[in-house]
């Protein structure tokens, strides 16, 4: 027997533990996760930890990354570790952008319900009056999970390889969470909530319910469950909207919901740009879907300084006097870059000709500001994850016989969407400028989607007809989106 | 002519040129061996090199490898009487399940360039797929790619079924992709990982020395 003895911020907490273990698995068993966007396999560097005792030695991957990492070391004895400290200030978007929402009127009815958006890397839950549509409450979180496998893939893989009810637990654990948060903030028990929306992508909604994902797991990656149906979370009614495919799942069923799309004769388009970016078109009475993997690179994963809306995060970047100039979360000096800062630092570096249109960087190292620089490689992993998007859309678009110039509305869901500087995502190529002139930022629209559901009887129909009409078009192995692919990992060319 | 011409043409991807530059050096009476490996592999050796370091980026070894393509074609007839075989023979595929072909394409364009022989098998590709191909065509490497971690499975699968028809010791397994890693080359038993596509081919080469 030996003992892990865990320093996490004020906190001293021993383990026991016997044999020989890995770091990350040991702590994953005593509810203390440390973030694992690579998935574990030691690639990321965002799970580094200091460590002394019975460890075994660095292994490549460690002596590559320059420090000891929670995914790769393996303790054999007694030994001390130090976790960073949780940050609480994560910024998760909770907010609705322009749709409508009722606010409070601090009387309630007594009859209470919460749309949940169940994301990938985030969680987001709102309390509503359902006699008066007031907001009540909201709370957000990381999505636990993310312990386990940063992408839908990799917890796919892990509920296949025995961890199916971890995760289960994870996510409706994290929603109690939420509820109880959410419940306290409003001053209201948490048994008055009679009724609940949970969307997410389809993979979040297998998890969910403990279902086996296996039909997720390879091509040609048919679900064979989409939902639309109410199932008991903790004795409280909660109804899953339905997906339209594998990899067009409720959320983007409830985006559609508040979304210009699906309304009369307008051409009208809508993405959520994340890991995974999900597209969709409404033309002629026509409605079109399709994803795409970007990878984490917006999220900061993967890149040299990266990380999430974190406080010290670079968050925007623009050029004062010929030099880039950045703007950081709180006010701090610059310790990382987060997605909406990355994107505009290669804007900038485009149009300050420290990167050429091929993504040829003139220095070794593009300082941005404080300790915090772009390098090659960084520009590399965006010239993947943005071409990934804009083929995406372009091969969705071509698919109705349109160009950008055709759509009259595009919108914008999810975080990052809300957040990134439209005019860098233009410059860099994301998103084409026609698009980005007929914008509309909707925020966590699967959230305020879930919202209407929870509130509107009739919503639920329109839903069903949303995902039932959809048609999929597959982006996988289709040689016009590869084709399309390469042609986009080229930058514009700057004016 | 300087042979050096065409690896420069090729580098810029000039397709039109290299093909022009290669039909003026054969009919120069310059041997077809000497064109390919000091005009057109020692173009793409470069074009390797830089993608390493990051210099250069994907659609320029696609446009690069389109060009060596154009000039390949005009030498091939000639090689063949010359009596001059590929360095290698490989077969390459994206592992069952998994249609990604990207990666896969490259690291094959990359071969090539190094002077291989590829089979490219395409994506979905069956474990008896992969070795029965490397038996009826004399492989010497089976390639295989994955980027999803649920399929990443079925290079073990490759590996087992290789063993199985005991080519083991006439075969050598190179993986890669995305999930894919050093530890898991280990760990099923292939013989080789690389994290790109110009250090897969370097690997391919020298396996076939």
């Amino acid at each position: 027997m030996a003992i892990l003895k865990v320093h996490k911020g004020k906190i001293t907490q021993n383990i026991k533990f016997e044999g020989r273990m890995k770091l990350s698995d040991l702590l994953l068993q005593n509810g203390l996760s440390t973030i694992h966007p690579c998935g574990g396999r030691g690639v990321c560097g965002k799970c580094r930890v200091e460590i002394t005792g019975s460890v075994s030695a660095p292994n490549a991957l460690e002596q590559k990354a320059g420090c000891r990492l929670s995914c790769q070391a393996e303790i054999t004895g007694d030994c001390e570790v130090i976790l960073p400290e949780d940050r609480q200030d994560m910024m998760i978007e909770t907010g609705s952008g322009q749709a409508e929402t009722v606010q409070s009127s601090g009387i309630s009815s007594g009859k209470i319900g919460a749309a949940v958006d169940i994301g990938t890397t985030t969680m987001a839950l709102k309390l509503y009056d359902l006699q008066s549509f007031a907001e009540l409450a909201s709370a957000a979180m990381l999505n636990p999970q993310g312990s386990v496998a940063a992408d839908v893939m990799g917890r796919i893989g892990a509920s296949m390889g025995g961890k199916r009810d971890l995760l289960r637990q994870q996510v409706t654990g994290a929603i109690e969470a939420l509820l109880q948060e959410a419940c306290e903030k409003a001053e209201i028990a948490a048994n008055t909530v009679t009724k609940m929306v949970v969307t997410g992508n389809t993979t979040m909604l297998y998890l969910l319910t403990g279902r086996d994902p296996e039909a997720l797991s390879h091509a040609p990656f048919e679900a064979d469950c989409l939902f639309d149906e109410t199932i008991d979370l903790f004795g409280i009614p909660s109804y899953l909207p339905p997906c339209a495919h594998a990899f067009v799942g409720a959320d983007i069923t409830c985006a559609i919901l508040v979304s210009h799309l699906c309304r009369g004769n307008e051409t009208a388009a809508l993405c959520d740009i994340g890991t995974n970016g999900e597209m969709a078109l409404w033309k002629d009475g026509r409605l079109y879907v399709a994803s795409t993997a970007a990878g984490p690179a917006f999220e900061g994963a993967g890149i040299t300084m990266g990380s999430g809306s974190v406080t010290g995060a670079i968050n925007g970047v623009s050029i004062v006097n010929g030099k880039p100039h950045v703007s950081v979360i709180g006010n701090t000096e610059a310790q990382s870059l987060c997605g909406s800062g990355l994107l505009d630092a290669i804007a900038v570096g485009l149009a300050l000709e420290e990167i050429d249109e091929t993504g040829a960087m003139e220095e070794d190292e593009f300082p941005l500001g404080g300790a915090v620089s772009l390098f090659p490689k960084d520009v590399r992993a965006v010239q993947l994850a943005k071409a990934a998007i804009a083929a995406g859309l372009e091969t969705l678009l071509d698919s109705a016989g349109i160009k950008p110039k055709d759509v009259s509305s595009f919108d914008l869901a999810g975080g990052f969407g809300s957040n990134l500087n439209l005019r860098s995502a233009a410059a860099i190529g994301l998103l084409p400028e026609e698009l980005v002139a007929c914008t509309t930022v909707l925020g966590n629209a699967a959230l305020s989607g879930a919202a209407q559901l929870l509130l509107h009887k009739e919503a639920t129909a329109r839903a069903r007809e949303i995902a039932k009409n959809a048609v999929h078009v597959p982006l996988g192995g289709n040689p016009k989106f590869n084709e399309r692919y390469m042609d986009n990992m080229l930058f514009p060319e700057q004016e | 002519m300087e042979l050096s011409l065409i690896s420069e043409k090729l580098q810029a991807g000039k397709a039109k040129e290299v093909k022009a530059l290669v039909q003026q050096a054969i009919d120069e009476g310059i041997p077809a061996s000497e064109i390919l490996d000091k005009g057109l592999l020692a173009g793409m050796n470069i074009v390797g090199e830089k993608f390493k370091n990051n210099e250069v980026f994907v659609p320029e070894v696609l446009v690069a490898a389109r060009a060596m393509n154009q000039g390949a074609n005009l030498l091939k007839p000639l090689l063949a009487a010359e009596g001059v075989t590929a360095h290698g023979k490989v077969c390459i595929g994206t592992i069952q399940g998994d249609l990604h072909d990207i990666g896969k394409n490259l690291v094959r364009m990359m071969m090539e360039g190094k002077g291989l022989e590829v089979v490219d098998l395409g994506t979905d590709v069956s474990p008896d797929t992969f070795v029965n191909t490397a038996i009826e065509q004399n492989c010497q490497i089976i390639c295989c790619s994955a980027l999803l971690t649920t399929t990443m499975g079925g290079m073990a699968e490759v590996v087992k079924k290789a063993e199985a028809a005991g080519i083991r010791d006439k075969v050598k397994i190179m993986i890669g992709g995305a999930p894919v890693t050093e530890a898991y080359a280990k760990q099923i038993g292939a013989d080789c990982y690389t994290s790109d596509a110009a250090s897969a081919a370097d690997a391919a080469a020298a396996f076939c020395k």
